[in-house]
């Protein structure tokens, strides 16, 4: 009894004050790492929208409808994307498709056609060398920009997959194909024009 | 004193993790095909293995061999943890790069091999010294091997967006530097080099006291 007791003190004290230290660090962190992920994530929207100079966030209303449209693909960000003069020309969404290590995050761009602008990886925790080529192998994430305007899945099936990714590669495909269902679902009623 | 320096000369020289123990290798084949990330993965495993060594030979007459193991491990990942937000605060670029190896220094045997084999059973100031000469140890080995595959798989050294180096445009990089076969086979040819010449250091040494 008082040998197995000591035992259980020592791993629980260790336990406690590690507990604590890493609470300490992650208050510490917790402000700059939030900074970090929103810098990276305007970084995305303005590569995938370079003629933008600003996003606005779309609402709880629009996100919701997004949600909906996008199914069993999660969409956690819509943005509008502003032109200089004031114009909407375009949707950044932030979705996430399941693929083989996680969920992959990516940032979508979306003209006012609903013809994609360009996608990027935000987030993923694929295997290295391996599922990460959806980002490393520049041809796969530009192909997605030969989609015709309110591309659904049966054009999303003419697209190249990545061989040994097949997973990786499907993951990224189903955001981009949400992206599509949430444009012609929710998004085209709003951009106006035609 | 002298018996400090000795402890910290031995993890770079006739200890070291790398070349010698090859402990620790699979993360060190990983990231080492460019140098700045390199740089940063040898500070990272420095702190982790000093501090862990400090900590578990400060505490080693409290903790009770049946649990060390377990002990060891939360100690470990409590410093990895403590670097990974750092990094990821401070450097998010460096942090993408490195990516799943930060976090993967809690497995990394260079560590818990220290904690088990070294600081358990000595003095806090030694722990300190052979941590400090085993991470020195490995970031000197991994910076030359990172050197060494970046230059000759890419053609030039590129370090916080400036190129150092540049080999003259007409060669083309041998895609298998990058990979791991090539790792293995400069790893391979360090350790090589390494042994000759602490042969040859050894051969003087006998000559000497002869």
């Amino acid at each position: 009894m008082g040998k197995s007791f000591r035992l259980i003190i020592a791993v629980v004290v260790t336990c406690v004050v590690a507990a604590g230290g890493l609470a300490v660090t992650y208050l510490a962190t917790k402000d700059r790492i939030a900074e970090q992920v929103r810098l990276a994530e305007e970084n995305s929207l303005k590569t995938v929208l370079p003629d933008a100079v600003e996003f606005v966030d779309a609402g709880p209303d629009i996100l919701e409808a997004a949600q909906t449209a996008a199914d069993d693909v999660d969409c956690s960000a819509v943005y509008r994307a502003v032109s200089a003069d004031g114009t909407l020309i375009g949707w950044g969404l932030r979705v996430a498709g399941r693929g083989y290590g996680g969920p992959i995050e990516l940032v979508l761009g979306l003209d006012s056609t609903g013809k994609v602008t360009g996608v990027t990886i935000l987030t993923m925790s694929e295997t290295p060398g391996l599922g990460t080529k959806v980002q490393s192998e520049e041809w796969f994430l530009e192909q997605f920009k030969e989609l015709p305007e309110g591309f659904d899945s049966a054009d999303m099936k003419e697209l190249d997959t990545i061989s040994g990714s097949t997973k990786s590669s499907r993951g990224v495909r189903n955001g981009v194909e949400a992206g599509g269902r949430i444009y012609t679902d929710v998004l085209s009623d709003l951009s106006g024009g035609e | 004193m002298g018996e400090w320096i000795k402890t910290f000369k031995q993890g770079l020289s006739i200890e070291n993790p790398l070349t010698v123990l090859m402990i620790g290798l699979c993360a060190t084949l990983a990231v080492s095909t460019q140098v700045q990330g390199a740089l940063f993965m040898g500070l990272a495993v420095i702190f982790v293995l000093t501090m862990s060594n400090a900590i578990i030979s400060a505490f080693r007459k409290l903790i009770p061999n049946e649990v060390r193991i377990p002990i060891f491990i939360v100690i470990i990942a409590s410093f990895v943890t403590i670097v990974d937000l750092t990094m990821k605060a401070f450097m998010p670029g460096i942090y993408q790069f490195l990516g799943i190896w930060i976090p993967l220094i809690v497995v990394n045997c260079a560590i818990l091999g220290r904690a088990e084999a070294y600081a358990y059973h000595n003095k806090v100031g030694l722990a300190i010294a052979d941590g400090l000469g085993m991470g020195v140890g490995y970031w000197l080995v991994i910076v030359a091997l990172a050197f060494i595959r970046e230059l000759l798989g890419t053609g030039k050294i590129v370090m916080f967006d400036a190129t150092l180096i540049g080999l003259p445009s007409g060669y083309a990089p041998p895609g298998l530097v990058l990979l791991f076969p090539g790792a293995f086979f400069i790893f391979g040819f360090m350790i090589a080099i390494t042994r000759a010449l602490g042969e040859r250091a050894e051969k003087r040494r006998k000559a000497v006291t002869s």
